[in-house]
């Protein structure tokens, strides 16, 4: 008995034994098919006398996504390019948007080779910067990256900027938002609600009375923790944590606290209202349902949410139901939906000069682009005119075997993207003209670091947490709690932050002049 | 006399239903709740006997069957190969730590006491395993790391070596000529076959449980653990809904039962657990009366 038992753990160990031997022979198997893949090109690369000098070189590209079985095919395919380009390969690695912070941030600690990575504002870009885990830009963007300076307006070049240094270069898209509300369509129509005379959110009292009054089974706006009414409907730029800003998008470049505003108070007295009549749900300070799921399921009317080109379209799709946007503050570009999603190179780069390189293809190489975002033409789209593209026959998007979630914000230049047929066919040209047309804040490119309050921010957020959705959402009453709510957040240090932040704001207008 | 006996009776069956619906309950409506319609959930709230049979949330599921079968073979291998290693470290280097005549053994008992304390942070660690051991994308990286040896049950397995193995046991089979290994197989494993189960079961729950270091160690899919692959899932379809900046990904959103998935998951996380509980706690029972009437 004793023996077969010791026998078993014998035999486990060598299992597990060859098991590892196994994983690790294929990784170096893989490795080597990596080299012979770059040896053969190399010898076509000959003919090129003009690149001859550049050694082969790898480039490992981190982004945010998630395995596709033809993933290493479609490396295979852009290394190809890239071969014949800048006589380098391409690996992709992506990392599944949960593991994100956590992975990438040890990796980019333990300085792992890495040469272009996705960098975001919302993912601690600032902190990455100031640990010292990025190359500064600036000398790799003047040598090799023409193309993209080329292309960017410098306001959002500037984006990617911290305290005067560039460490990350925003992608191409759509650079402005706007605040709005989404409504169903057959709703309006049935009880025909004039939209030309809502232009402001006081103008929505009635919407919101005839929906109540005669729908009684539905909420009339829906919202969840993830985005207050308030916060979609920023007259502010918020500075990226709203923590001290700049009231109207310009405000002498003076830094306010929000919540001592007048324009924030009335807005809360507008909530309040609302939710004493009955237009948000109970619960509407707590509930974490996404709201055109809650539409969806026929339970609400509307919500707030932020607009672009489209956005009607796009959340027809999500709630199954014709929809209607209405955008109630105009488009603005900020500091933060420039930075949304930006490369970067790491300090982990052995060759930086061709990750920049490399960089500027992605800004300027329409193939390359659109191999990234969508595959190998016939296997993974189909081209259905010059520009317009749909799946293969038989494939959708949870079958086709290369899928980057379709998210091309995330690369370089958007618009040099093909078109699906379920987009609005000159959807570059309006995104462009939506650009174009945005204001763009008077703190565009500032990005505050919070490291020298750190301490204040966590207090001050704690506050936030406590006090921000009961009041932005009416639940709780502004007459009683917000001057509790200010007098919190003045005893946790917000004085503080702000005037830190004027400070920092400061420092950054005066090195743009 | 009787009646009050009876009373008695009824009061701790009454007690103890109340405590086992209080553990069973949440798990009925978590199954009865995954397999309702995700517009059912949100239009009617979660209720015990769905209104709607809807499988949705495991048809999404199913379109990663392969993933998922995969990843429960890495969890079985990494479970049963860490807990059979865990424990042959973790006894062998109790044993020494329990004899008296082991010099210096205050000495390294602190050594290891101390690591209970204080540990070198997430990033030391990570780059010990990367860049010393270069364990990332390995499968060694979901059995090393944070869970082969944990000082706690190094010191439960020495007390019980110390209080349970007599001295004198040892030294007859060193007068019969046994060596220190010989002794340590023949006597002192088979002595202490009731807190190898307990540690045992301790070390099973938590190589099957742990997700954190898949998390942080492994980019290669096909190493995912099945804790590890769950929850990389709820974490992206959280992700994906809540994020407002993509345009075209709203075709993949549109159907996505996100509030259904999550409770699915949960189902098919924990089912092999307690398929495999009852086999385990005749042991860990055992281990735990067994310690105490003796030690």
């Amino acid at each position: 008995m004793r023996k077969k038992f010791l026998w078993g753990i014998v035999f486990i160990l060598i299992i597990a034994v060859i098991s590892a031997g196994c994983s690790s022979g294929n990784q170096n198997s893989g490795g080597n098919n990596g080299n012979t893949n770059a040896a053969s090109p190399n010898e076509e690369n000959g003919k090129q006398p003009a690149q001859k000098e550049l050694p082969p070189y790898e480039i490992t590209m981190v982004f945010m996504g998630n395995e596709s079985p033809d993933l290493e095919r479609v490396a295979g395919e852009l290394s190809k390019i890239t071969k014949e380009k800048i006589n380098a390969t391409v690996k992709l690695q992506p990392i599944s948007a949960g593991a994100w912070s956590q992975q990438v941030n040890l990796m980019l600690a333990s300085n792992e080779k890495i040469d272009v990575i996705t960098t975001s504002s919302i993912f601690g870009f600032s902190t990455q910067a100031a640990s010292g885990h990025l190359l500064p830009l600036e000398d790799l963007l003047a040598q090799y990256g023409q193309g993209i300076t080329e292309l960017m307006d410098p306001a959002y070049l500037n984006a990617g900027k911290i305290n005067g240094t560039q460490y990350a270069i925003p992608t191409n898209k759509d650079m402005a938002t706007q605040g709005g509300i989404i409504m169903r369509k057959d709703l309006i129509d049935k009880y025909n609600i004039d939209l030309d005379k809502v232009k402001t959110v006081d103008d929505l009292d009635h919407v919101f009375q005839i929906i109540k009054e005669n729908e009684p089974k539905l909420i009339p706006i829906t919202t969840n923790t993830t985005f207050s009414p308030i916060d979609v409907l920023a007259f502010f730029d918020p500075l990226v944590d709203s923590l001290g800003v700049l009231p109207g998008h310009d405000n002498d470049l003076r830094v306010e606290n929000l919540y001592e505003h007048p324009k924030y108070a009335e807005l809360l007295t507008t909530m309040r209202r609302w939710y004493q009549a009955g237009y948000f749900s109970k619960d509407a300070a707590t509930t974490t349902e996404q709201p055109y799921e809650v539409v969806r399921a026929n339970r609400a009317f509307s919500w707030f949410n932020v607009m672009k080109v489209g956005s009607a379209e796009n959340q027809s799709t999500r709630t199954g139901m014709e929809m209607v946007a209405l955008p109630l503050t105009e488009a603005v570009s900020t500091t933060s939906n420039v930075t949304g999603f930006m490369h970067s190179i790491p300090k982990g780069s052995k060759d930086p000069e061709r990750a920049m390189m490399f960089m500027n293809l992605l800004y300027t190489d329409q193939e390359l682009v659109n191999m990234l975002n969508w595959g190998i033409e016939g296997e993974h789209y189909v081209k259905k005119s010059d520009h317009i593209i749909d799946y293969p026959e038989g494939f959708d998007i949870k079958s086709v075997r290369y899928n980057m979630n379709n998210s091309s914000y995330m690369f370089g230049n958007q618009f040099l993207n093909y078109v699906w047929t379920t987009q609005l066919e000159d959807i570059w040209e309006q995104v462009d003209q939506f650009n174009q047309n945005a204001k763009k804040s008077h703190a565009l490119g500032f990005t505050f670091d919070s490291t020298p309050v750190r301490t204040e921010s966590g207090a001050v957020n704690n506050v936030k947490q406590q006090f921000k959705l009961g009041l932005e959402t009416g639940t709780l009453d502004p007459e009683k709690t917000l001057p509790e709510f200010i007098s919190r957040l003045k005893a946790s240090g917000i004085d503080k932050i702000i005037a830190e932040k004027q400070k920092q704001l400061d420092a950054w207008a005066e090195s743009k002049k | 006399m009787q009646a009050k006996e009876r009373a008695y009776q009824w009061f701790i069956n009454a007690v103890m239903a109340l405590l086992a619906c209080m553990c069973i309950l949440p798990f009925i409506l978590l199954v009865s709740s995954s397999i309702t319609s995700q517009s059912m959930i949100i239009a009617n709230g979660y209720s015990f006997l769905p209104r709607e049979i809807s499988f949705e949330a495991y048809a999404y599921i199913w379109n990663d069957a392969e993933r998922i079968f995969n990843a429960y073979g890495v969890t079985i291998l990494v479970t049963v190969l860490g807990t059979v290693l865990s424990l042959a470290v973790t006894s062998l280097l109790a044993y020494p730590l329990s004899r008296k005549d082991m010099p210096h053994r205050n000495f390294l008992a602190f050594f290891i006491f101390f690591t209970m304390l204080f540990n070198g942070g997430l990033v030391p660690v990570y780059l010990l395993y990367t860049q010393f051991f270069e364990f990332k994308n390995t499968v060694w990286a979901l059995i090393f790391p944070m869970l082969l040896t944990n000082a706690f049950y190094v010191m439960i397995m020495r007390t019980f070596f110390q209080t349970t193995i007599p001295v004198e046991v040892i030294e007859s089979g060193k007068m019969d000529g046994a060596g220190e290994l010989k002794i340590f197989y023949k006597i002192v494993l088979p002595l202490s076959l009731p807190i190898l189960a307990t540690i045992g079961l301790f070390q099973t729950i938590n190589y099957w449980n742990d997700w954190f270091n898949g998390l942080i160690f492994l980019t290669d899919s096909r190493l995912y653990s099945i804790q590890n692959l769950l929850n990389r899932i709820l974490l992206d379809v959280q992700y994906l809904s809540s994020m407002d900046f993509g345009t075209a990904q709203d075709d993949l959103m549109a159907g996505l039962p996100t509030e259904t998935i999550r409770l699915a998951i949960a189902v098919i996380g924990v089912i092999p657990i307690i398929a495999i509980y009852p086999f385990f706690q005749r042991f860990f029972v055992k281990g735990l009366t067994v310690g105490a009437v003796k030690g």
